[in-house]
């Protein structure tokens, strides 16, 4: 079974390998010299130049550009190829624009001016410039959005410097942002903060990343816009901006590999109407997702298949100066969980880690057994916008969430009611209903402003055979300012939001059944300062305080008993305060068309940080595990996160990604739990030359090497972090213009040399390796 | 004007969703009263050569999920030297009234569970395994069960019972605990 599923394999590789050795086979053609140019100015509709706008260039890496004094941006040393060019200006909508260079007709050089008024008026989907511009960023766009679809969302974003995943097996992680995760890291996926049961670590975000035309991750207490909680970061997930032509357009993706045999195919299709319907827009897009189970270098790792199915549909209206839009989305997860994690105690958990290889059947399956989770999250949000003559607008949205989860333990309930047999062990519905109201303010003299209200109530039925956490109804009610000022090279942000929140959390008398309720209100400011100093075009320093809170959540306050597969026993403590943070980043950038660096260092104090702290061991008819216990203390995360970028010469790239972290527990003096070891990414480029109708060819190597955590409290843990490691990855991908359509190949091997090794953040390598080599193939038809 | 039509109409709407969601939360819903917790392991022993010597012991943990330290009072077990004797091994919940039995439900799916026995070094007994499940070649059980003791001695047994779903071949090893509890066994 397992030999025959290895050799399954064989030509789907093999036919992968044709195909882009077909596609790059004229690796020796002559060289041809990067001349080309796009220039740009932004004006106004009465002609008057915008400085300060972010254009983004996607070709074979996202250029990014800044719209000087004079309004004037410019790419220099372009191959000819094809690129689409992305605007952003808060106030503004987003425009997307394609161009091919050389162009027939020169429109290497456009000038925006003409569509400028139009633009105002267009929906604002996507592409605003971010609320706090002086805190740490990074983001992934164009292709280095392409190298990493098929990927989970926390996966997608892994590579990037200060950022992590946190994961339970190869199907489910999630992101970590420098070293917090869960509630502590908030998702913004098209304008609505995602809320679905992240408490858990085993909970991965339930989106799908094909939605998204750029991810943004902001590093630091962020959530000024968004609400409380995020004392990490905020992961933001933008459409790209509907379309104004009447044209229908549109994507296909399709990506397949070989570990785990998975296939995933996305499409997208999108356009507007004119004449009498005109200022209409539309998209639909959808994803179906399935693989069986992965495998590690040397075995299959048994139930980890999944299957996902999501889809979306955007519409957009825009009539004079009011822009109304209104989106739904579905998605739909079945993931299966690893059968070599499902332990009863620590016994059996320290039985599989001492064994070499899991005693689960090595076989490769599509089968998704128990245990598994499976996952439906819906979202639907309608949003007006009045823009007004100066450039001022007023929003107003609304969403409404619905996350529905189960989950099913290994074993059947013990019962002898049969139609108690089939019920999920686990299952949570969450409804989310989020009203949000702001006002931006036009740019005048060099301030501007955004403020807002917004509202929200959520309500959590918990039904499952055993108790893990208890009902509740929350509300929450916040105010917020930002403005900004810019001078010269000078930038001043300021930042300031309130929030309230209100808690009821509904449970029953074990013994009497008699129904109680415990309520509590929490209510803090979070707050951001920034400024940010231009020394010339190619340097800038950013510089940003910012404290922000957290209450607790519903499991460090109520969970109580065994949490399988980490074979833990938890005890929340309802008497949690709110987590309070102050988190200083400096952020150094310096941008040559040559040389591309950014430095950023952050220190976030957080105190009353809740933790699960080791209380001994804990007897019951399981047997016996470690205790854990939800309490307090006052944490420091010290970090640096490193981004270089070098091209020695035209068609060489040597780019290089380094995340420091040393966490601490200051009452107790010793590592965190879960931190994140330093992580060092290092790889090359090779751009080759415009051959036959490619464009933007590339193949890139580059290593990974994560040193093994040496900072954690030996009592965090069932058993010691894992040695460090360091795996190769290689990628190749060009893009093939086929008339008007364009057709993106993308391959890569992951794990190039099939290294066994284990990772500190996967809570299932107590269990067994992390995953063996892996090729995949991508492609991405757009017309 | 327009606009504040809109927003009031918006808001309007929103309002009445709001106030319309049913709040299912507050119901919280009663536990089912069919779904059973494994609260107590029981050990029933019949001398083979006299069935009026019938011994018992339990180990009850009432509260699985809190910090209760479970009750191990009668989970002791008196046998006399040099004798056999018929055990069964049971599964209960004594969280319900009356105690709901969780070894037929265990004897059901008897395919994929194996009760596993081990001893201190010192405690002259041996055990061994009566019963067999339908497996193809069938395996052990362990629900009904052969104890032989020797000389007088003391120690403690320990009782498994094994989960293994599809990978049950007679051996401990594969899958997982689903009960683990020592018994204290005095041979006199």
């Amino acid at each position: 079974m397992n030999t025959h599923s290895r050799y399954a394999k064989g030509p789907f590789v093999f036919v992968c390998m044709v195909v882009l050795l077909a596609v790059l086979s004229p690796l020796a053609g002559k060289a041809q010299g990067c001349t080309e140019q796009i220039r740009g100015i932004i004006r106004d509709k009465d002609g008057a130049a915008i400085p300060g706008v972010s254009v983004m260039l996607s070709a074979k890496d996202t250029l990014s550009a800044t719209s000087d004094v004079d309004g004037i941006f410019r790419f220099r040393d372009l191959c000819p190829g094809n690129y689409t060019l992305f605007l952003s200006e808060v106030g503004y909508a987003g425009v997307q624009r394609r161009l091919s260079l050389p162009g027939a007709d020169s429109i290497a050089n456009i000038t925006l001016a003409e569509g400028t008024e139009q633009l105002r008026e267009v929906l604002v989907t996507g592409q605003k410039r971010q609320e706090i511009a002086t805190i740490a960023h990074v983001e992934l766009a164009g292709n280095s959005l392409l190298e990493v679809r098929g990927k989970s969302l926390a996966e997608s974003i892994k590579q990037l410097a200060g950022v992590n995943a946190i994961q339970s097996g190869p199907t489910l992680s999630k992101p970590v942002v420098h070293g917090l995760s869960g509630n502590r890291v908030l998702l913004v996926n098209n304008g609505v903060r995602q809320e679905g049961q992240q408490w858990g670590n085993d909970h991965a975000p339930e989106i799908d990343p094909f939605t998204a035309d750029k991810i943004t991750v902001l590093k630091g207490a962020a959530s000024i816009r968004y609400g409380a909680d995020a004392i990490a970061g905020v992961i933001l997930l933008d459409p790209a901006p509907l379309p104004e032509q009447k044209t229908i357009g549109g994507s296909i993706s399709a990506v397949a590999s070989s570990n785990g045999q998975m296939g995933t195919i996305s499409g997208m299709l999108q356009g507007a109407f004119d004449k009498k319907l005109s200022g209409l827009s539309w998209r639909v897009q959808g994803t179906l997702q399935r693989s069986g189970n992965f495998r590690t270098a040397n075995y299959y790792l048994f139930n980890t298949g999944m299957a996902e199915e999501d889809f979306s549909a955007q519409l957009g209206y825009k009539w004079k100066f009011l822009n109304l839009s209104a989106s739904y989305s579905q998605y739909n997860a079945k993931l299966g969980i690893f059968r070599g994690s499902d332990v009863g105690n620590k016994e059996d958990l320290l039985a599989a880690f001492a064994r070499a290889k899991p005693i689960t059947p090595d076989e490769f399956s599509y089968k998704i057994d128990r245990s598994y989770q499976s996952i439906r999250h819906q979202v639907f949000r309608a949003a007006a916008e009045h823009v007004f003559a100066n450039h001022g607008s007023l929003s107003l949205s609304y969403a409404r969430q619905q996350d529905v989860r189960s989950e099913y333990d290994i074993d059947l309930p013990y019962t002898s009611d049969s139609s108690l047999l089939f019920k999920p062990q686990v299952q949570f519905k969450i409804v989310t209903h989020t009203l949000d109201l702001a006002y931006k303010q036009p740019s005048v003299n060099g301030f501007s402003g955004i403020f807002g209200i917004s509202g929200s109530t959520q309500g959590n039925v918990y039904s499952g055979l055993r108790y893990l956490i208890p009902n509740f109804r929350n509300y929450g009610a916040g105010a917020f300012a930002i403005e900004r000022y810019e001078t010269g090279k000078w930038m001043f942000e300021a930042g300031l939001r309130y929030d309230y929140r209100w808690l009821q959390v509904y449970q029953r008398n074990p013994t009497s059944l008699e129904l109680y309720d415990n309520t509590y209100n929490y209510n803090s400011v979070t707050g951001t300062a920034g400024v940010t100093y231009n020394f010339n075009d190619h340097l800038s320093l950013n510089a940003n305080f910012g404290t922000g809170w957290r209450p607790p959540s519903i499991n460090e306050m109520y969970i109580q008993g065994i949490h399988l597969s980490a074979a833990r026993f938890e005890i929340g403590d309802s008497l949690l305060k709110s987590e309070r943070s102050y988190n200083t980043t400096l952020s150094l950038n310096y941008h040559t068309d040559k040389l591309k660096a950014q430095v950023d260092l952050y220190d976030n104090e957080i105190n009353n940080f809740i933790y699960a702290r080791y209380i001994g061991v804990v007897v019951n008819s399981k047997g016996a595990n470690p205790g854990y216990q939800y309490t307090q203390t006052n944490a420091s995360l010290l970090g640096a996160d490193i981004t270089l970028q070098w091209d020695p010469i035209k068609q060489l790239t040597l780019f290089s990604k380094t995340s420091l972290l040393r966490a601490t527990n200051k009452s107790e003096h010793d590592g965190l739990v879960y931190m994140p070891p330093s992580r060092f990414l290092n790889g090359i480029t090779y751009h080759l030359p415009q051959i036959l109708r490619l464009d933007n060819a590339y193949v890139t190597l580059e290593n990974i090497s994560v040193l093994g955590q040496r900072y954690v409290n030996p009592d965090a843990d069932a058993i010691p972090p894992p040695p460090g490691y360091s795996i190769w990855n290689a990628r190749m991908g060009c893009a093939m213009p086929l008339g008007k359509k364009t057709l993106d190949l993308n391959f890569s091997v992951d794990n190039l040399t099939n290294l066994a090794y284990r990772d500190y953040l996967n809570l299932f390598r107590y269990y067994a390796d992390d995953l063996g080599i892996n090729f995949t193939l991508r492609a991405k038809l757009s017309f | 004007m327009k606009k504040v039509i809109l927003g009031i109409a918006l808001l309007a709407a929103t309002a009445t969703l709001w106030t319309s969601c049913k709040k299912d939360e507050k119901s919280v819903a009663p536990p089912e009263p069919g779904n059973e917790f494994l609260t107590t392991v029981k050990l029933v022993a019949t001398n083979a050569n006299d069935p009026s010597d019938v011994q018992t012991a339990s180990w009850k943990d009432l509260n699985p999920d809190d910090l209760t330290p479970p009750d191990t009072s009668l989970a002791k077990l008196n046998l006399h030297a040099n004798a056999v004797y018929n055990v069964q091994v049971q599964f209960w919940d004594d969280s319900k009234t009356p105690s709901a039995a969780i070894t037929p439900e265990i004897q059901e799916r008897a395919n994929y569970h194996l009760i596993c026995f081990d001893m201190d070094g010192n405690l002259n007994l041996t055990v061994q395994r009566t019963d067999q499940d339908t497996n193809n070649p069938p395996l052990e059980i362990g629900l009904q069960d052969k104890f032989t003791t020797g000389a007088a001695s003391s120690g403690n047994l320990n009782v498994q019972l094994r989960h293994q779903p599809n990978v049950k071949n007679g051996s401990c090893d594969p899958g997982s605990t689903d009960a683990d509890v020592n018994f204290h066994i005095n041979i006199q």
